[in-house]
């Protein structure tokens, strides 16, 4: 099976070819699925995140909304006033939303599971709240973040959302390339021990607790980043749009990309921007009353999420793997 | 039977008299995005589901209503409005997508009624509405920053600002509650920030101030807190500047506690109908002054209320008629007004030059003057004050609008005598 | 000095309604390991069922039980179709700490989009059934209405219905015994699966009645997007936590613990902090003790 060995160079150059394909697409397709595609890479950023905290070290959290919004925030006010170019902005979110994630890990380090829900749970209903108390973050209608004009040589006719898609899809090709390289080392390793055999790896000499420490910052980091991305796609970054929702999403696309395997974050996050799109348009034609229409989506989208969890519950790469072997 | 036919020949000749202007005009002029010969497709995103939806999903319907009402009667300038509804939950994300599905795929001719400041300033920002000149009409939401044209060049205000209200509020207490206590219970976000600034400026000193986490009043035993704090303090007149839900469980909890100072409740807060579902017994808010610019949904003896009744009932299922019915009632009728003066050649740039050039001469249900201008986008400029009767309706006293008008910055508040233009015949365009 | 009373008692009221979720997240999690978000889905479809009895026969008294039936029902219903499928497909790897959260999620936004595809995402009204207005003494008015008495009984006669099922009744022990040690109970001829089933089943129960009680002591307005049953879901299960998600006892000590603190800050310190507070107040309980006030064992392994 495995008779082509993927090396470095080579999954390297798979990266640069789908970067390639991103380009060409961003010329074919229209406007609207421009700016979801950003979205899109804004997800597969956070989503990924999810995957290095729950699926490799074992830690759940139903927060990262939060720590999206920390990133999010940190990236507008780096941008806002001292006039950053927008990589700075990025590297400021995911520094910004690392440091808070070392904190938040050093407590959850000796959380169990449903613990660390419930804290990670609260943290996302409190956080927002902070924006109101702090003239500096704009309350409730919050910050802009604004990264200016496409640069001119692009040409006249380049829209401002091609531009959010370019940034949002290279951003996230060198995270993921990053990460999974991450996760092909040592590191990722030790996390996976940590996770499956918790003992046998702290016999083995491995420091348990700052090793979920350590996958708890860098996972804050990632989802700092996707905040910075996200507060791009809207402009603005403000408390209303990192709701406990966001969170539950975040989680959700996790599961439906399989939260073990990198491969399926795609997948995930592809869900998650059309399947609300999808639902409205069949809510609309099967749809006679108001009733319907509004609750049809919901329905559609829970559906699919329990049906997921329960028949095909590590994802689909997981599962077609498990298939070949079989 | 007849009346249907009636319909069917009023829009056939609309049909036929819209193409005879399309051949008469010069050809292969490409019509503005979402406008046809027979049709306008206006868009809205609002929370249709989540937790601020409550109240607010009842606008859509209502202007889904009042167009249906003017499209039976033949249209604008022959043209059918529809309504293009998107939920987005209140979250600003959710709302810009929604508003790029709109603008992009439903290629709706124009915004409506999108709800939220957050939310609002987000989908103005990163859909670029000023840049691709997409008129966002009648905005719903009472920060001032919407009416400054500089800012926001394509969008249009329609609801007096948090600050306006807190500056009339504050000279109405001047006038007859000089050296009293006066209490406050605000929510603490943008929404109480404004009005403190405006309670500021009209030289309001508090006794007490209970602020409030926006989403806290949900919160088992929060709203008897403020209670508590009130009566410990034991201020004269109490202003409620909060959602009406947490004005509903201020006077729920005061009734509770027999507490019963003078009450002054906010606009957003004060919705009668609302507050006659919730546990608060009708008297108990006897006497309590509410503010409004739009005439009051119980006064049936108003033109435009009684209009939008009928309406309501033919065109909406008769679903429970208030301030939500009233306001998207309202939007639809002043954007049927720009739509019909823009004429019939209607472009995004004419329809917004129109409510600039005309729209504060507009026939309009609100009480106060619309503030539109070459130069400003703000739309009602103050508020009349009035009291509750012991059935929970807010009626003007001595049966007699009280109107006071004044602006987001500086502006002196004065009383005006503004009479408001007659309603069109049926409330049709004319 | 009577501000100080009448804080204490909303205290202890906001506190009886939290612990009835917390009891039933708690009831769960000890009969099949899962936080379950669902609750809040279940107590609000119960108390659509109780505004039906209202509807028609017109008293509270009817409605109250009906909906703890219903909710029961409901809940025993979930726990045969989903849950047991759910762990048979993923009781194991990274899944397993993950599937059961994003199926309960699941399951109360397919609750939430059937309520309001029946009754509409408009509110709905459920009178309280006695009255509001709180005791006199001399001048004074309290913050303790019969409602509120009634709401503070209802919990004391459940928390004593339920702790008695526990310690005294063979019923109890099966619960007790398969919830610590399901494969021995199991060998020991417990119908785990069955007991499992009434878990969800007493959860239900208590949920229908948070719900009930927490609508008629509020606005008492009632829609599938009602803030009131978000925050009841998540300070219920905050309350579980800084409970001890494994102990009843623990669950009613950290709500009314939740709602004091709660009504202290907000009086006292600062009327907007109420989600802060909440978050401060998990941490610091959890950074002490990181298994809950009441946790049996003091080390847990994953």
């Amino acid at each position: 099976m495995h008779k082509l060995k993927a090396t470095n160079a080579t999954r390297l150059l798979g990266f640069i070819l789908l970067g390639l394909f991103l380009f060409y697409l961003s010329n074919t397709v229209d406007e609207l699925r421009v700016y979801q595609g950003a979205t899109v890479a804004m997800y597969v950023i956070a989503i990924s995140s999810i995957i290095l905290l729950t699926g490799y070290s074992g830690q759940v959290s139903l927060g990262h909304g939060a720590l999206l919004a920390i990133g999010g925030y940190g990236a507008a006010l780096v941008r806002n006033n001292f006039n950053a170019p927008i990589w700075i902005a990025f590297i400021a979110a995911i520094l910004l939303a690392a440091f808070w994630g070392a904190l938040l890990g050093a407590t959850a380090a000796r959380l169990s599971g449903p613990y660390l829900a419930g804290t990670t749970l609260a943290l996302a209903v409190g956080l927002p709240s902070i924006a109101n108390q702090f003239k500096f973050l704009g309350g409730e209608q919050g910050l802009i973040f604004d990264i200016g004009l496409p640069p001119a040589w692009l040409g006249q006719t380049f829209s401002q959302y091609k531009w959010f898609f370019w940034i949002a899809a290279l951003t996230a090709l060198i995270a993921m390339w990053w990460l999974q390289n991450l996760l092909r080392s040592g590191y990722g390793r030790t996390w996976r021990a940590v996770r499956t055999q918790s003992v046998a790896a702290e016999l083995a000499g491995i420091n348990i607790a700052r090793s979920k420490i350590l996958a708890f910052t860098l996972s804050a980091g990632l989802a700092g980043l996707a905040g910075a991305v996200l507060s791009m796609t809207i402009s603005t970054v403000s408390p209303g749009a990192f709701p406990l929702s966001l969170s539950f999403a975040l989680a959700t696309g996790a599961v439906l990309s399989g939260v073990t395997t990198l491969g399926g974050v795609i997948i995930g996050s592809v869900t998650l921007v059309a399947i609300p799109e999808i639902a409205d348009v069949v809510a609309h034609q099967v749809g006679a009353s108001e009733n319907a229409t509004t609750n049809l989506p919901g329905l559609m989208v829970s559906g699919l999420l329990i049906v997921a969890v329960l028949f095909v519950p590590n994802g689909p790469v997981e599962q077609l793997k498990k298939k070949r072997s079989k | 039977m007849i009346r249907k036919n009636r319909r069917k020949l009023i829009s056939a000749s609309a049909v036929i008299a819209a193409g005879s202007m399309l051949l008469a005009a010069t050809p292969a002029q490409a019509a503005e995005q979402g406008v046809s010969a027979t049709s306008i497709k206006l868009g809205i995103t609002i929370p249709m589901t989540g937790i601020a939806s409550p109240g607010y999903n009842k606008i859509p319907g209502a202007m889904k209503a009042y167009f249906d009402y003017v499209n039976a009667n033949g249209g604008v300038n022959g043209r059918k409005i529809t309504l293009v509804v998107k939920d987005d939950q209140y979250i600003p994300t959710l709302a810009v997508a929604k508003a790029n599905e709109l603008i992009l795929k439903d290629k709706v001719f124009a915004l409506i009624g999108t709800l939220g400041t957050a939310s609002t300033k987000a989908i103005s920002r990163s859909a670029q509405l000023s840049a691709r000149g997409i008129p966002s009409l009648f905005v719903n939401t009472g920060f001032s920053g919407f009416a400054d044209k500089k800012a926001y060049p394509t969008s249009f205000s329609i609801l007096p600002s948090y600050q306006m209200e807190a500056k009339v509020i504050g000279k109405y207490l001047d006038d007859n509650y000089a050296g009293k206590k006066i209490g406050l219970i605000y929510q603490d976000d943008d929404f109480g920030v404004d009005a403190l600034n405006g309670f500021k400026q009209a030289g309001i000193n508090f006794a007490i101030k209970v602020p409030y986490a926006a989403g806290s009043q949900g919160v088992a035993g929060v709203a008897g807190t403020w209670i508590t704090k009130l009566q410990a303090a034991a201020p004269d007149v109490v202003i409620l500047f909060g959602v009406s839900s947490a004005t509903a469980a201020a006077l729920g909890n005061a009734y509770a506690y027999k507490y019963a100072p003078k009450w002054i409740l906010g606009s957003v807060g004060g919705d009668a109908t609302t507050l006659a579902a919730s546990k608060v017994p009708p008297a108990f808010l006897a006497g309590a002054k509410g503010l409004s610019f739009a005439p009051a949904p119980s006064d049936s003896a108003d033109e435009y209320i009684k209009m939008f009744m009928d309406v309501n009932t033919t065109y909406n299922k008769g679903v429970a008629f208030d301030n939500n019915i009233v306001a998207g009632m309202t939007s639809a009728f002043l954007a049927v007004q720009a739509i019909k003066a823009a004429g019939p050649n209607l472009t995004r740039k004419g329809l917004m030059s129109a409510i600039e050039k005309g729209a504060s001469t507009f026939a309009n249900p609100a009480l106060t003057p619309l503030g539109y201008s070459a130069t400003s986008h703000v739309g009602a400029t103050g508020y009349w004050i009035g009291t509750y009767d012991a059935t929970g309706a807010l009626k003007p006293d001595g049966g007699k609008y009280t109107v006071y008008t004044t602006d987001s910055g500086t502006g002196p508040v004065v009383l005006s005598n503004y009479k408001r233009p007659a309603m069109p015949a049926k409330g049709l365009p004319n | 000095m009577f501000q100080l009373l009448n804080t204490f008692l909303i205290g202890i009221t906001a506190g009886s309604i939290y612990s009835l979720m917390a009891i039933s997240m708690v009831l769960v999690w000890r009969s099949t390991r899962v936080v379950n978000f669902a609750q809040a889905g279940l107590a609000m479809l119960s108390t659509y069922f109780g505004y039906e009895i209202i509807h028609r026969f017109d008293s509270y008294w009817i409605a109250l039980p009906v909906a703890m039936i219903a909710g029961a029902l409901v809940a025993a219903g979930i726990e045969l179709i989903f849950m047991r499928l759910l762990l048979k497909h993923s009781s194991q790897g990274a899944i397993a700490s993950i599937a059961p959260i994003i199926a309960t999620l699941g399951l109360l936004g397919l609750i939430k989009s059937i309520i309001g595809y029946f009754w509409g995402n408009q509110d709905v009204i459920i009178e309280s059934p006695l009255s509001n207005v709180g005791f006199t003494i001399g001048t004074q008015t309290l913050a303790l209405s019969p409602m509120k008495t009634f709401i503070i009984a209802a919990v004391v006669f459940m928390v004593l219905v339920l702790t008695f099922i526990f310690q005294r009744t063979n019923l109890g022990l099966a619960l007790r015994a398969s919830a610590y040690a399901p494969e021995i109970s199991r060998l020991a001829g417990i119908k785990v699966d069955l007991v499992r089933t009434v878990g969800w089943a007493l959860a239900g129960a208590a949920g229908g009645a948070a719900g009930m009680l927490q609508t008629a002591n509020g606005n008492g307005a009632l829609s599938p997007d009602s803030l009131e049953f978000s925050l009841l879901l998540a300070f219920g299960f905050i309350a579980a936590v800084i409970g001890g998600l494994d102990s009843l006892i623990g669950a009613v000590i950290g709500a009314l613990l939740l709602g004091l603190v709660l009504a202290f800050v907000l009086t006292y310190v600062g009327g907007s902090l109420v989600f802060i507070t909440a978050f401060v107040l998990l941490l610091v309980v959890l950074l002490i003790r990181p298994g809950g006030l009441i946790s049996q064992k003091a080390g847990r392994r994953a």
